[in-house]
């Protein structure tokens, strides 16, 4: 009973998620909405079982004085300012908190973000090579949507803003619909699977 | 060791160092290159300036504080764009941190429109977790998806704005700002294809390949393309901002990184044809 119940409780909630999409009776839609707001709650938990996952690692780690542990009290002190500052303001969007985030996590965060410019810069040099016919068509591909996005691309060559608009529109489409088809595929086959009872490690190792 | 051989081992802190020149070099001396705009950003703009006065506008903060030197200026012009034409609006987000990116770009704009009160012509109800989930709590009732209160804290009933805003169903237009997942996928299937929403977006330049696809269906009416969208549409509203201004050095610097792939490959084929001499 304990292996199969949790499979059981998904199995009808899967479907009356799915017949509810369907079929739209008032007792199907009370009752979805019910479990929609169950779903945004449970995610708020999952959000605190998630923190507390990476608080063992960390005090773990700290404990041990592993390499890099003082940066992980720096992590439980961010944290704590975040969430003393956060619930003596009252809200996320209180002046003394959305100054936090201006003053620290929001230049901080697309700081490391940008440095991705220099690693582009650097893996453009150093690793992308014309070593095949695919990559030749990739790098003419990544050219032309490169300097067609931009000012200076239409002052070389006036084809450019057209050339990329044309590679958006037509063979990126296209290969952006099939892989978004395939995704969906494979997301229904999951689904099936997880519903029926076949994939169960979400059960964690039941 | 060959000239070639020394180029293809170049210590990468060179190619940091030229970087970072040619950006510096240009923000400081810009050149002042002419911004050309394309359909999707035209369209972007139309669908906005064609909304009646005292319509309501969804915008939707699908980003955090890595898009937003991308996405942040766009979205400061939409919102300018908006308050202009007295569209009201009603912001939220599917990303945690998108309530505060509503909340920053509202503080960066409101001085320019001291007569728009927060309440009456602009409300933020902040990060709520769910993502599509979320969004279709929200057709059916706002209050409920967001649990009565906005992201400040206040309930909703105090607010007048949110009296006309009872379901998603009552925006005129949803303008989303997307950096990835939860995004499009979620606004189109659950909400603006079934509902008939016109629907518009700011997408940072590496998700713009995945929104061209509901350009090109229809699904999107318009398209804000990366930190070069965002120049084109203010452009458009007349108010060059950080957008414009970063024009410029992201011009060069794609040149820049062109002209790495093209020497690198360079060396490469002139190594290759030593090697096969020997």
């Amino acid at each position: 009973m304990r292996n199969e119940a949790p499979i059981f409780l998904g199995l009808i909630v899967g479907l009356v998620v799915i017949i509810s999409n369907f079929f739209r009776t008032a007792t199907l839609t009370v009752v979805r909405s019910e479990l929609d707001q169950w779903y945004m709650i449970a995610l708020n938990f999952a959000m605190l079982v998630g923190f507390i996952n990476v608080s063992r690692i960390h005090v773990d780690k700290i404990n041990k004085k592993r390499e890099g542990w003082q940066y992980s009290i720096a992590l439980f002190v961010g944290v704590l300012v975040f969430v003393v500052v956060g619930f003596a303001a009252g809200s996320s969007s209180a002046p003394r908190f959305q100054w936090l985030f201006e003053a620290t996590l929001d230049p901080m965060q697309s700081t490391m973000f940008s440095l991705l410019a220099f690693y582009i810069a650097s893996a453009a040099y150093r690793a992308f090579r014309i070593r095949t016919r695919e990559a030749t068509v990739l790098l003419v591909a990544a050219a032309i949507i490169m300097l067609g996005s931009v000012p200076i691309g239409r002052m070389i060559w006036s084809f450019f803003p057209v050339a990329r608009s044309w590679i958006l529109s037509y063979p990126n489409t296209a290969g952006m619909r099939g892989i978004q088809v395939a995704a969906v595929l494979g997301g229904m086959a999951t689904a099936l699977r997880i519903l029926l009872g076949i994939e169960r490690g979400y059960l964690g190792g039941i | 060791m060959g000239f070639w051989e020394k180029a293809q081992s170049l210590d990468q802190r060179w190619i940091y160092l030229l970087l970072v020149l040619v950006i510096a070099g240009i923000l400081f001396k810009p050149v002042g290159l002419a911004v050309e705009i394309k359909k999707e950003t035209q369209a972007a703009y139309d669908a906005i300036d064609k909304l009646p006065a005292s319509s309501i506008m969804w915008l939707g903060a699908e980003y955090d504080a890595a898009s937003a030197p991308e996405l942040m200026p766009a979205m400061m012009s939409v919102m300018r764009h908006a308050l202009r034409k007295d569209v009201r609006i009603v912001g939220g987000a599917m990303w945690e941190q998108g309530g505060n990116m509503i909340e920053r770009a509202w503080n960066n704009i409101k001085a320019e429109f001291p007569n728009k009160k927060y309440g009456e012509h602009f409300v933020n109800v902040g990060y709520k977790p769910g993502g599509g989930i979320f969004l279709q709590k929200m057709l059916s009732s706002v209050s409920d998806a967001v649990l009565g209160v906005d992201a400040r804290g206040t309930q909703l009933s105090q607010l007048p704005l949110m009296g006309e805003f009872k379901t998603l169903k009552d925006a005129k237009l949803v303008f989303a700002f997307l950096a990835g997942d939860p995004g499009t996928n979620d606004w189109v299937k659950h909400v603006t294809d079934p509902n008939k929403i016109t629907y518009v977006a700011a997408a940072t330049s590496v998700s713009v390949p995945g929104a061209m696809v509901f350009v090109q269906s229809g699904q999107m009416t318009g398209l804000i393309a990366g930190l070069s969208g965002a120049a084109e549409y203010e452009m458009l509203i007349k108010t060059p901002g950080r957008a414009t201004a970063g024009m410029d050095a992201q011009s060069f610097t794609h040149v820049l990184v062109l002209l790495f792939i093209i020497l690198g490959n360079i060396g490469y084929v002139m190594q290759k044809g030593k090697k096969a001499k020997a």
